[in-house]
C-alpha cells in the first residue's frame, strides 16, 4: 500500500514539475483549487476576529511610540505634497510639449481587482500567498499585487479563480526601484528579518536613510517592467558600505505588512495592450 | 476500521489542511510555524495504524499540494511516508505489551504494561515527525532543484517543534475523541476490498 501511494505521488510530481503552468493536471488542480475557495474562505472568516484582537492589541502597544514620529511626518509631507502638486503640473506642461511617451502609470492605467488571501504556504521554502482571483478576474501571470500601503508580490502562477502571489520577501523576487528623492535606481531584493535591500546601487550614488523606494516602472517601452512606476515599496532604514563591496548596502522596511495580508488587490491594465 | 470512523478521520484531516493553510501557516514565531495537519497526522496514524496513516498522509498532502496551487505530489509523498511510519510506531509499541521495545521505529518503546499506548508516545511522534518532516520536505525540494534553504529549516526546527508539541496535547485529545483506539487485533494489515 506504502509503495503503490508513493508511486502515485511520484508520479504526480513528475507530471506537474514536467508541465507545471499547463496540462490536464494542471487543470484539475486549478478545479480543484476552486472547489476548495469556500472552505478557505470559510476557515479565514472564522479566524478573523482573532486575528483582529490580536493586532489590534498589538497596534495599541505600538501606537504611542508612533504617534509623535507619525505627526512630524505629517508636517514633512504637508510641505512637501505642495510642492509635488507643483512639480506634478509643470511636468505635465513639459511632457506635452515634448510628446514623451511612458509606460501606464499606477494607479490611473490600472484597475484593481480586489482579493481576498487564503492561504499562506509561505515558509523556509518560499514566500508565497494564495488570493481568491485568477483568469476568470483578469489576472495574468506577472500581475502586480498591492496592499493599502505598497507593493506586495506579483502573481507567478494562476489558475481559474485563484493565484499565487509570489511575495517581496521571497528570495527568488526582485523589482526594479528607485529612491524617489534622489532617483537612484536598483533593484528591491529579500533581507534579513522580512527586511529587503536595494541591492546594485554604486557606491558613488547618494540614498539617505528615511527616503522612500518606489517601482522604476518602464524606462524603454521595448523594454517593458513588469511593475508600472509609482507603487511605493518601502523606506530606507539604513545605508552602509564597506572598502572591498562595489555597492552601497540599502535596507528598505516594506510598507506593506507582508506577516498579516487580510486582502489584497491584483494591478489589472485597463486597457490590454498597455501592457507595464 | 469502520466507515463512520473513515469518515471521521477524513473530515477531520480536511479541516486540519484547510486550517493550516488558511491560519496556521500565517502564524510566525521565531521563524517557525506550527502544523496542525501533520500533528493530526499522527495523532490518526497513531490509533488506526500503517494503512489509514499511509491513505490520510496522501490525501492530506493532496489537499495542501491543491489549496496552495503547489507541486502536486510533493506534501502527499513526505505525508504517505511519515503516516506510514507513524503509523507503524502505533501498532508495534502500544499494542505490543511484552514485546521488546526494539520493534518500534522510533527505537524506543511506548508500552505501557496495559498494551496502551503511553503518554508520551504522540509527543515523542510528533517531536520526530516534525523533525523528519522538515528534512524529509527539505531532501525533495533539493531533489526537483528547486530553493531548499538548509539553514533556514534548521532555524526553524526548533521553534515548529515546541509549537508542535504544544498542539499535541488538544489535537491528539480530539482525535481520540473522534477515533476510538483500537485493539492490535483490530488494526488494518491489508487493504479490503468491498463487495
Amino acid at each position: 500500500m506504502l509503495a503503490v501511494l508513493v508511486l502515485v505521488a511520484l508520479g504526480l510530481l513528475t507530471i506537474s514539475f514536467r508541465s507545471p503552468t499547463s496540462g490536464v493536471l494542471h487543470d484539475a488542480q486549478s478545479y480543484g483549487a476552486s472547489a476548495l475557495r469556500p472552505f478557505q474562505v470559510a476557515a479565514v472568516r472564522v479566524a478573523r476576529p482573532f486575528r483582529d484582537a490580536y493586532n489590534y492589541f498589538d497596534s495599541l502597544a505600538r501606537a504611542k511610540s508612533q504617534n509623535e514620529k507619525l505627526r512630524q511626518m505629517v508636517r514633512d509631507y504637508r510641505a512637501q505634497a505642495l510642492l509635488n502638486a507643483a512639480a506634478v503640473q509643470q511636468n505635465n506642461e513639459l511632457q506635452r510639449l515634448l510628446r514623451f511617451e511612458t509606460g501606464p502609470r499606477y494607479p490611473q492605467d490600472f484597475r484593481p481587482v480586489n482579493a481576498a488571501v487564503l492561504a499562506f504556504p509561505s515558509g523556509a521554502f518560499g514566500q508565497q500567498i494564495v488570493i481568491d482571483a485568477g483568469t476568470s478576474s483578469g489576472v495574468h501571470l506577472n500581475t502586480p499585487v498591492v496592499s493599502a500601503d505598497g507593493l506586495v508580490g506579483k502573481v507567478t502562477q494562476v489558475g481559474r479563480s485563484t493565484s499565487v502571489v509570489t511575495l517581496l520577501t521571497d528570495p527568488d523576487s526582485a523589482v526594479p526601484a528607485r529612491d524617489l528623492k534622489t532617483r537612484v535606481s536598483g533593484l528591491i531584493r529579500h533581507g534579513q528579518n522580512g527586511t529587503l535591500i536595494l541591492d546594485r546601487v554604486p557606491k558613488d550614488q547618494v540614498v539617505d536613510k528615511g527616503d522612500w523606494i518606489i517601482t522604476r516602472g518602464t524606462v524603454d517601452r521595448r523594454y517593458p517592467d513588469e511593475y508600472p512606476y509609482g507603487i511605493p515599496i518601502g523606506r530606507v532604514v539604513a545605508v552602509g558600505t564597506s572598502d572591498i563591496a562595489s555597492f552601497l548596502t540599502v535596507q528598505v522596511q516594506p510598507l506593506a505588512n507582508i506577516d498579516s495580508l487580510d486582502a489584497v488587490a491584483a494591478l489589472v491594465p485597463k486597457h490590454p495592450r498597455a501592457k507595464p | 476500521m469502520s466507515i463512520a470512523d473513515g469518515l471521521k478521520a477524513a473530515a477531520l484531516l480536511f479541516v486540519a489542511a484547510i486550517a493550516q493553510v488558511s491560519i496556521f501557516s500565517q502564524v510566525h514565531v521565531f521563524g517557525g510555524v506550527p502544523q496542525v495537519l501533520l500533528v493530526t497526522l499522527v495523532g490518526v496514524a497513531l490509533l488506526r495504524g500503517t494503512i489509514v496513516g499511509a491513505v490520510a498522509g496522501f490525501f492530506a498532502g493532496l489537499v495542501i499540494d491543491t489549496a496552495t496551487l503547489g507541486q502536486l505530489g510533493l506534501t502527499s509523498l513526505v505525508l504517505t511516508v511519515a503516516g506510514y511510519w507513524i503509523g507503524r510506531y502505533g501498532e508495534t509499541t502500544g499494542r505490543a505489551a511484552g514485546r521488546p521495545s526494539g520493534h518500534s521505529p522510533l527505537g524506543v518503546g511506548a508500552a505501557s504494561p496495559s498494551g496502551r499506548l503511553g503518554r508520551h508516545a504522540p509527543f515523542l511522534s510528533v517531536a520526530v515527525v516534525t523533525i523528519l518532516y522538515a528534512f524529509g520536505a527539505l531532501l525533495v525540494h533539493f531533489m526537483l532543484g528547486e530553493r531548499a534553504p538548509g539553514g533556514a529549516v534548521l532555524e526553524s526546527l526548533v521553534p515548529t517543534t515546541v509549537m508542535n508539541l504544544v498542539l499535541t496535547a488538544p489535537v491528539y485529545a480530539l482525535v481520540r475523541l473522534l477515533l476510538r483506539p483500537l485493539e492490535r487485533a483490530d488494526f488494518a494489515t491489508e487493504v479490503q476490498l468491498l463487495g
